[in-house]
């Protein structure tokens, strides 16, 4: 067999290794429900519920952070998260947690919000117009 | 014309709308003349109209340029695009950079580039002209369309940066009064006082370069696609690759540098912690790259043995495809949840696979129409020869990127196939892992195919080198992981740490032979070792960076919290004033500065030996922008020394509210009592103590005033004062609250002591019993300023910078060596 064959060869078997590794270590998108009927890491993505409280006081533990968070399927479920409060959550329009669940709650190693910031809606903001305003 | 619409200033936005159209057109007309010059060499003429095209096209890129920025610089805020990036307080440098903040304007500057490379080569390729600008023109084409913003069809084509604010929203539906009053809405634009402003992420001066740079990258990748297509073609199948090749590694410089300047870009200012986060927006632009690199040594390879020719030239074809679907992936909003930077369609999707597929398309008819005569080695490469592990090498960076598209485009898949994976819940140890084995062999063949010989090397020879070399490497690096802590990681990574050592090793010899007369190899040599740093700095500084402020103090939330395997306690409060020990540093956070937007926290760092000397001490500033439409946006600020950096970032503050600097001045008496504890009175003589929870008071004396304030005394009043000195957190303060009697009423004037956190009153006089009442008010723990950061150490991370500049300098280098080897022959 020619060298550059056998190379070849090699470089498939590493393909398909690349493949199923990536596909073994894939983690897969799941509700609270889900997250508690397996051990496994999930990614849930749902929304904050506003009405609840969320809970950070850095004065008490600088590396606390829960609230409840209502998945796509309705479903409610705390959330504790070791770390600060990410900058803007309560704007946040959708969250995509990774972590599982302990207990009753879930814990989540990394949180990912999306936020209707001023700079990806178009939201115009109308200024009341006073009398000494130039004319541009 | 008649405009209903008072004061729009709609000249510039036609001028660059007809730009836009023109740089289309003239492009296109390029294409098609370059085209015919190709397929009738004989006739001049077809060039000649290709060039008017070119030209024509250059023009018409800067005129659109040209009138964007009259229209950021002038802040017409008529225009949807001015409105959207910029506003008034944007200082001159970052108005710039608002012009490739948004999708339109880095098509913009790809377009520009393009255009740059263009002019350049029609003066450069010579023989090569007609057909490498034939691609480019196309190229220049369809990336023209991204900009025109035509509707045909019902559907719109590009998004143009001239379209009006009121054509791109609704503003009747944003603000209903315009559409009850068409009068007022006739003169919309005084409403509209101040654009949406850039991100203060983005404020940067890192934005104003890092942009251009990498597109330049992206633009100059068309380049090595063009010729190889054109060999194809023209059937000059050998012949394009020497033209190519400076091209080439010109390419794989800016766009190298350009993705180096991002991760310092992020190291530097974004809050993240560190400067690659395998990001699939950072993977989409080091995709393209890898493979880049991997083309330009096979090319080497065929250059000097004629073997590899095909590798050679699909890697080339690949590295241009892969460019515009890195492009999809990012632009596209695929991503979608999978990546933190936001991007969304802007109804760009099917635009963008129609480029990909496009050139796709053009690659693979071409190669198999010309697959039979591609010409080809019968000879087996000999397995001690550099050309064969200079293929291997350029094979394993092409399965690195491989691994990296596969995870990076997991939401293409989940799109085509309709699953529902996920990315790995732990993304950065995933790619770490994988990407650090294909390191290891990459770094590994960087270092011992400097021993062998193109065609044959004399096995004996090169063992024993090879095997001197490698013992030396990992001789070294025992005392440097050791001594780094980097033992304690996977093993694979010391593997490339050995990798890397030796690389610099090898490549060392090479330089210093190099310098004994064999110069034109210094590029490469060069180059490797620069790149063996990089690995060394990226690996030690990511390894074994270290959270210095982890937090040991927090609440506890029960047993169940703690024994999680979850994120370490990265985050600290500091009080203002208050010291806290982490590692060998005493950090206080001591105060604020504000130069509106930014606040910063000044941060004190003392490292003090065991006498209690203060051995070092320096002020870190961490800052962040109470932005009224983003919120709390902070950036870090980081102490480098030579070999570790130290990076601190604040993450939450109660000393910063949004909307700082409009805070009403002048609170109520019995509302600032309610920010203190309840107060307490102590009965005390000249000399006694108060204690309290950061230190103490000592009354020092008591005296007779003659004026308080702005009240003008009488003989019937009185006035005394109590002198106060104030000990806290081992700083003194003074501080003298005053008594006054006035016909026959009390009254005090209260004292305070922000830095303690106190306000003190001289409530009483008992002249009985020789004391007097003083009333203490002490700010409760919550109410005193205070920051939550976090501090990592960095080490070695210098070394991954040097690296970059060293590897720039090796393949400039190599730029000239070939561009030399061009005119001699």
């Amino acid at each position: 067999m020619k060298k550059s064959s056998i190379f070849g060869l090699v470089v498939i078997a590493i393909a398909i290794a690349v493949i199923i590794s990536v596909y073994s270590n894939s983690s897969t998108y799941g509700s609270f429900k889900d997250a508690a009927n397996t051990n496994s890491e999930l990614h849930v993505v749902g929304h904050l519920n506003k009405d609840k409280k969320l809970v950070y006081d850095a004065t008490k533990d600088a590396n606390y952070f829960s609230f409840y968070m209502k998945d796509n399927n309705g479903e409610e479920c705390k959330v504790v998260f070791t770390g600060s409060k990410p900058q803007d959550f309560e704007r946040s329009e959708q969250i995509v947690l990774t972590g599982k669940m302990e207990g009753n709650e879930f814990h989540a190693m990394h949180i990912l919000m999306k936020c209707p910031s001023k700079y990806t809606k178009d939201q115009v903001e109308i200024t009341e117009a006073k009398a000494k305003q130039a004319s541009i | 014309m008649d405009n209903p619409f008072k004061g729009e200033h709609l000249l510039p936005g036609h001028l660059g709308q007809f730009f836009t159209i023109l740089a289309f057109g003239s492009s296109l007309f390029a294409a098609i003349s370059y085209y015919f010059a190709t397929t009738n060499p004989g006739d001049t003429s077809w060039k000649r109209l290709g060039r008017i095209g070119i030209y024509v096209n250059a023009i018409s890129v800067v005129g659109i340029g040209a009138c964007l920025y009259y229209i950021i610089i002038n802040h017409l805020f008529e225009y949807y695009y001015a409105w959207e990036h910029s506003s008034r307080a944007l200082p001159t440098h970052y108005i710039i950079s608002s012009f490739w903040d948004g999708q339109e304007g880095s098509f913009w500057l790809w377009n520009f580039w393009q255009a740059v490379l263009s002019c350049v080569l029609v003066r450069k390729a010579k023989s090569w002209e007609s057909p490498v600008m034939a691609v480019i023109a196309l190229s220049q084409a369809i990336l023209a369309t991204m900009l025109i913003g035509v509707e045909i069809l019902g559907g719109r084509i590009g998004t143009s940066p001239f379209i009006l604010l009121r054509e791109a929203i609704d503003l009747k539906q944003s603000a209903p009064i315009f559409a009850t009053n068409p009068a007022l809405y006739h003169n919309y634009l005084t409403y509209i006082k101040d654009g949406n402003g850039m991100n203060p992420l983005l404020q940067n001066y890192w934005m104003v370069i890092h942009p251009p740079t990498l597109f330049l990258g992206f633009a100059s990748m068309v380049v090595p696609f063009a010729y190889a297509i054109a060999g194809l073609w023209t059937k000059r199948y050998t012949e394009w690759i020497k033209p190519a090749l400076s091209y080439s590694l010109f390419a794989m410089m800016v766009l190298g540098t350009g993705i180096i300047m991002g991760a310092f870009w992020a190291y530097e200012s974004l809050s993240f912690g560190g400067f690659w986060a395998w990001d699939p927006v950072e993977n989409a632009s080091i995709i393209p790259w890898l493979v880049l690199v991997g083309a330009v040594h096979v090319m080497i390879v065929y250059k000097n043995t004629k073997h590899s020719y095909i590798t050679a030239t699909i890697l080339t074809l690949t590295s241009f495809i892969l460019v515009l679907y890195a492009s999809f992936l990012t632009r596209s909003g695929i991503l979608g949840e999978t990546s933190v930077h936001s991007f969304v369609d802007a109804g760009i999707f099917w635009h963008l696979v129609v480029d990909v597929v496009v050139f796709l398309i053009l690659t693979i008819v071409l190669l198999a129409i010309r697959w039979k005569e591609l010409p080809r080695t019968t000879k087996d490469e000999e397995t001690y020869s550099r050309e064969f592990w200079m293929f291997v090498g350029s094979i394993f960076l092409c399965l690195s990127c491989f691994h990296l598209v596969v995870v990076s485009s997991i939401p293409v898949w989940n799109a085509i196939f309709g699953t529902k994976l996920a990315p790995p819940s732990d993304p950065v140890k995933h790619y770490n892992i994988v990407q650090a084995s294909f390191a290891v062999v990459i770094t590994l063949l960087t270092g011992f195919t400097q021993f062998l010989k193109y065609k044959k090397t004399d096995n004996v020879k090169f063992f024993i080198s090879t095997l001197v070399y490698l013992v030396v490497a990992a001789l070294i690096t025992l005392p440097v992981i050791y001594l780094t802590g980097a033992n304690k990681l996977q093993f694979v990574f010391i593997l490339i740490m050995v990798g890397a050592i030796y690389s610099v090793l090898a490549n060392g010899k090479v330089l210093i032979d190099a310098f004994k007369g064999k110069f034109k190899l210094a590029g490469s040599a060069v180059a490797h070792i620069g790149f063996g740093l990089i690995m060394v700095g990226a690996l030690i500084s990511a390894g074994t960076s270290k959270v210095i402020s982890e937090n040991t103090t927090g609440q506890d939330f029960g047993a169940d919290f703690v024994k999680v395997k979850n994120n370490p306690r990265e985050n600290i409060i500091l009080y203002k004033n208050t010291p806290v020990v982490m590692g060998k540093y005493t950090v206080t956070y001591i105060g604020d500065s504000i130069a509106v937007p930014n606040h910063y926290f000044k941060v004190n760092y003392k490292v003090v030996d065991a006498a209690g000397k203060v051995t070092e001490e320096f002020l870190l500033k961490p800052n962040a922008q109470a932005n009224a439409k983003m919120g709390l946006i902070s950036s870090p600020d980081t102490k480098h020394y030579l070999f570790s950096d130290l990076y601190t970032h604040v993450n939450m503050s109660n000393a910063i509210a949004v909307g700082e600097g409009t805070e009403a001045a002048g609170h109520d008496e019995a509302d600032d009592d309610k920010k203190y504890d309840a107060p307490i009175p102590y009965e005390v003589a000249v000399g006694d103590t108060i204690r309290f929870r950061d230190g103490y008071v000592v009354l020092k004396s008591i005296g007779k005033v003659d004026k308080v304030q702005d009240i003008a005394l009488t003989d019937k009043d009185v006035a005394i004062s109590a002198k106060l000195q104030v000990n806290a957190n081992g700083k003194t303060y003074d501080a003298e609250p005053i008594y006054m009697i006035r016909s026959n009423n009390a009254f005090d004037f209260a004292r305070k002591v922000e830095d303690a956190g106190l306000k003190l009153r001289f409530t009483k006089v008992l002249p009985q019993k020789g004391k007097v009442e003083i009333t203490l008010y002490q700010q409760p723990e919550s109410a005193k300023k205070w920051i939550v950061m976090r501090a990592i150490q960095f080490p070695d991370i210098n070394f991954l910078w040097s690296g970059t500049i060293i590897m720039v300098i090796g393949i400039l280098l190599s730029i000239f060596r070939r561009n030399k080897e061009l005119k001699t022959v």
